[in-house]
């Protein structure tokens, strides 16, 4: 005998409010009007033994009531025998559907094997479920075969990456609400891939008997494309040769030559033979990927040496789009910021940027809206033509870097930003002659990406007062070095020292490049693509500013899965089918990205017996060590009480409406 | 047979106490068996030498004719006695455990002794109605329409406030000029000794003074189903009591608080009757003729 849900004894507590009623409510209600106390005298002591004595039927009836109500909610349980119970006992039949089981004739052979046991079944209540990264109810608890033989045959081939200990809280879940006796029949393979993390989360509750139902009985040799490394954008007509490395894995496999192909838009681009060790692994590279402009669909593949053929090959997509346009606006005499900020966005790998340098003399005539961002180096004057000009374009949704450099030391704020200068901080006149910085916000890119900016050397900064804005990085005396801030629809980025090497050393660090690189990338509105991503990942489809604005979804099969509702909400979406996904994201850039099934699929060993033995015969034990089965205990089955509680609560909650409507009589009578 | 029309319970559904009055009396004076001119008034009693200030009206002119001195003649019925009822109008007077409370009987009761007093006895009759202050002062007179005046005084007589004697008295010395009958009717819930103190100046006036006590048959026993809170009427303190102390001491304590007062009050010289609610009006009207035959 137990509770399955103890905590609700809490509910006990609850047991004071008849007392109240009873001993302290009545005290103070329906005083009797007397023409005058004074001849009367106070007597109190034995008022309350009187009523407890006239409600005492009332007062037990209520708390009855009560108890039996908590007790429901506690769902009291006794264990008996599951034997006795095996004609009430429901029969769950999950196939597994996960990407593995495309290898060979595994799913065909799990559904036959799930038909015969439901043909041994014929009279018994049963369910089918699918399961693969998710447990999917594919009836209802029925006995009509047809329909369940109906619902095995509709299971299909997933891409997920299945988990038994995903299947393990699924099924207690289910027994918490079902509460008779379940005889889970596992069909899969068994893959050695799809234990859970600790063995633990595999339990089962202790009214669930299992029984494996294994399509293989031992690992089989697969090779497959295990990863591929390829940018997910080009730039220009002219851009650098672009790499795709992929890896080549063995598992089970002898050592043996593989011919991997690189296939771009279904179309063979490139041959390869890779000699591929004993179960291990090779690696090609494929220097240069030639794809026209748009969206390109590539794969990489390898000849198909197994039975399992389905991840014989890795997609990825690759857009090629011209490179967009940044405007650097200096001083007249300030040649060192382009020259320094230009060969960092060229430098880098990916050069989605051409920028175009000019100086503030020269800047009138130019649109800001004709740029993807616009960097302001080291300006002592600004026209208030180009203030607001410059102004006008970060409202309606443009980004701006400001670098302060030595001039604007002498203004008292920051054209645009609007932040106070509260003094410039000279530290070549300090000791030490320098500041490093002292603490960064690592979340951001463009600091991340450039190793938070450690060892580079300070020599002059201002000190603003950051107000609204995010400060990202401060130097070690805590005045802010770089700053966001969000204006109207657009974003204006503060660097408070310079972008030459006159008041810092960065421009001459390693990290000044992916520094550019990202902070171009984050002005530019393009760090969000990406060509390839694992069957189950999340796809972000909106940040917190594009609330509102429609996406939409292609799946591999040209379907649109997101409903209109979910088009106008949803932040986030699964991918859940391998293939090439369209999406139209809620800025209005579209991207195209291949989804590929998790590696660890690829990998067919399957679980040994013992532990398998162990996980069926261990129900809802918790296992210490994987290693030690345990001895098999005499299985039994908790039957809960819950209803027969109810059942009392019903008759005497009819009683107490009889004994207080009798004395609410009464009362009126006084 | 004629009895039953005394009884309070008839009377609470007999609409206009004038009607009431009437019932009332003229059923007790039946009940009586004496004459329904019984009175005092307009016998021969006696001729008085004329001294200056007399009015001329009451010379017999018939002596004067014969002997040429003025002679007064004088009749039993000029002794009369004006009546003035002092009626409680506080917020205890409301309590009633049965057909009619205390209010309403203290209305039949007055207007049953102003129809008699009027009516039957030619006398003068006035109202005063007091809580903690006086509320309405009708001034005693025989005229015409005086018995509808004191009738509507009564009906306008509401229950509120408190009873307090001691505030009015000085106020009911100055009213009550004229020596005469003085009824108080109230339920005299205050201590016996402060009671008799205040309403005692008004016997020294040459007033007869009579007490009508008039109480609810729980204000003597009163009748709790289990331990209750019970409210005054007055004061609106609450105090919770139990059935045996009611049974008990509470009984003990009323019976020698009405015993206090009827002694006090006999013993100051004034009258005493106990009227209980629901018992008839006849004993409270046997004593005010008694009073009334004794200042013949």
């Amino acid at each position: 005998m137990g509770l399955f849900a103890p905590w609700f004894l809490a509910g006990l507590a609850g047991l004071a409010f008849p007392f109240y009623l009873h001993l302290l409510k009545r005290q103070t209600t329906k005083p009797k009007p007397v023409s005058s106390l004074m001849l009367f005298e106070s007597r109190t002591q034995s008022s309350t033994r009187h009523r407890r004595l006239r409600y005492f039927l009332l007062l037990s009836l209520r708390l009855l009531v009560l108890l039996l109500l908590i007790l429901a909610f506690a769902n009291p349980f006794v264990d008996r025998n599951a034997a006795g119970l095996s004609s009430s006992r429901l029969v769950l039949l999950v196939v597994d559907n996960s990407f593995s089981m495309r290898a060979g004739t595994r799913l065909a052979e799990a559904k036959e094997a799930a038909m015969s046991v439901l043909a041994g079944k014929s009279a018994a209540h049963a369910q089918v479920a699918a399961f693969g990264s998710q447990f999917r109810l594919m009836t209802q608890a029925i006995e009509d075969q047809s329909a369940l033989r109906a619902a095995v045959q509709a299971i299909q081939p997933g891409d997920g990456h299945g988990n038994f200990g995903e299947l393990a809280r699924a099924v207690r879940a289910m027994s918490e609400s079902v509460h008779t006796p379940i005889e889970l029949h596992l069909f899969s393979d068994m893959q050695r891939g799809d234990l859970a993390a600790t063995f633990s989360d595999m339990a089962l509750p202790a009214n669930v008997k299992l029984e494996t139902h294994a399509v293989v009985s031992k690992a089989q040799p697969n090779w497959t494309v295990e990863s591929v490394d390829a940018p997910g954008q080009v730039w220009g007509q002219a851009a650098k040769p672009v790499h795709v490395q992929a890896v080549i894995a063995g598992y089970g496999t002898p050592a043996a030559q593989r011919t991997v192909s690189l296939v771009v838009n279904g179309k063979t681009t490139a041959t390869k033979t890779v000699a591929v060790p004993a179960n291990g692994r090779a690696t090609v590279d494929f220097p240069a990927l030639e794809v026209p402009y748009g969206f390109s669909r590539c794969e990489v593949r390898i000849d198909a040496a197994d039975a399992f053929e389905a991840d014989d090959l890795r997609r990825f997509a690759v857009e090629r789009s011209d490179p967009q346009k940044a405007l650097l606006i200096h001083n007249y005499g300030d040649n060192r910021s382009p020259l320094y900020v230009g060969a960092a966005l060229s430098a880098a790998a990916q050069s989605a940027f051409v920028l175009e340098s000019i100086n503030v003399n020269e800047a009138a005539d130019r649109q800001p809206s004709n740029y993807a961002f616009v960097v302001l180096s080291d300006l002592n004057t600004l026209p208030p033509l180009l203030v607001n000009s410059l102004t006008g374009y970060v409202r309606s949704g443009g980004s701006l870097l400001i670098a302060a450099g030595t001039s604007a030391g002498g203004r008292s704020q920051i054209p645009i930003f609007g932040a106070h200068i509260v003094e410039t901080r000279d530290y070549s006149r300090v000791p030490g002659r320098y500041m490093a910085v002292g603490s960064s916000d690592s979340s951001y890119p463009a600091v991340a990406q450039a190793g938070g900016w450690q060892g580079v050397k300070f020599f002059y900064a201002l000190d603003v007062d950051p107000g609204e804005a995010r400060v990202i990085v401060r130097l070690g005396d805590q005045t802010p070095l770089f700053l966001e801030k969000r204006i109207g629809e657009g974003r204006v980025v503060l660097f408070t020292s310079g972008l030459d090497n006159l008041t810092n050393d960065f421009p001459l660090q390693p990290a000044f490049v992916p520094f550019i690189e990202q902070t171009a990338r984050y002005l530019g509105g393009s760090e969000r693509q990406g060509g390839a991503r694992t069957v189950d990942a999340y796809l972000e489809l909106r940040n917190a500013r594009e609330q509102g604005q429609g996406v939409e979804v292609t799946d591999p099969e040209g379907k649109r899965p997101l409903t209109l509702g979910e088009a106008a909400s949803a932040q986030s979406f699964q991918l859940t089918e391998a293939g090439y996904y369209q999406i139209r994201l809620a800025n209005g850039r579209q991207d195209e990205i291949g989804v590929n099934p998790d590696p660890k699929e690829s990998n067919l060993d399957v679980i040994p017996d013992d532990v398998l033995a162990l996980w069926r015969g261990n129900g809802g034990q918790t296992v210490v060590g994987a290693s030690a089965p345990g001895p098999a205990m005499p299985h039994k089955t908790a039957q809960t009480l819950w209803w027969y509680c109810m059942l009392l609560v019903l008759a005497f909650a009819f009683a107490e409406s009889a004994l207080a409507s009798r004395y609410l009589g009464t009362q009126r009578e006084e | 047979m004629q009895q039953r029309f005394l009884d309070p319970s008839i009377l609470a559904g007999i609409s206009g106490l004038d009607l009431v009055a009437k019932t009332v009396v003229d059923g007790f004076v039946a009940g009586l068996h004496r004459s329904p001119d019984f009175g005092f008034s307009q016998e021969f009693a006696e001729y008085r030498a004329y001294t200056p200030g007399d009015d001329l009206r009451h010379i017999d002119w018939n002596v004067f004719a014969r002997s040429e001195r003025m002679y007064l003649k004088r009749y039993r019925g000029e002794t009369n006695s004006p009546l003035t009822v002092l009626l409680d109008a506080s917020n205890s007077m409301q309590f009633g455990s049965h057909g009619v409370n205390k209010m309403e009987y203290a209305r039949y009761l007055a207007a049953s002794l102003f129809y008699l007093a009027l009516h039957g006895q030619r006398d003068a009759a006035g109202l005063i109605t007091f809580d903690d202050e006086i509320r309405n002062y009708i001034r005693p007179s025989t005229r015409q329409g005086q018995l509808q005046r004191l009738l509507a005084g009564l009906e306008q007589a509401e229950a509120r406030a408190r009873t307090d004697f001691a505030k009015p008295m000085r106020y009911f010395q100055e009213l009550v000029k004229r020596r005469g009958m003085v009824l108080i009717v109230s339920d005299f819930w205050e201590p016996p000794e402060s009671i008799i103190r205040t309403i005692e100046p008004l016997r020294f006036h040459g007033n007869e003074v009579v007490l009508f006590h008039v109480l609810d048959p729980e204000d003597v026993r009163p009748k709790l189903n289990g331990p209750s809170i019970l409210v005054d009427m007055e004061t609106e303190m609450r105090l919770e009591v139990t059935p045996d102390y009611t049974k008990k001491e509470y009984r003990e304590k009323i019976g020698a608080h009405l015993a206090d007062l009827r002694d006090r009050t006999q013993a100051a010289g004034m009258g005493y009757c106990l009227l209980m609610t629901d018992r008839p009006l006849d004993d409270a009207l046997r004593e005010y003729l008694t009073l009334r035959g004794g200042r013949k």
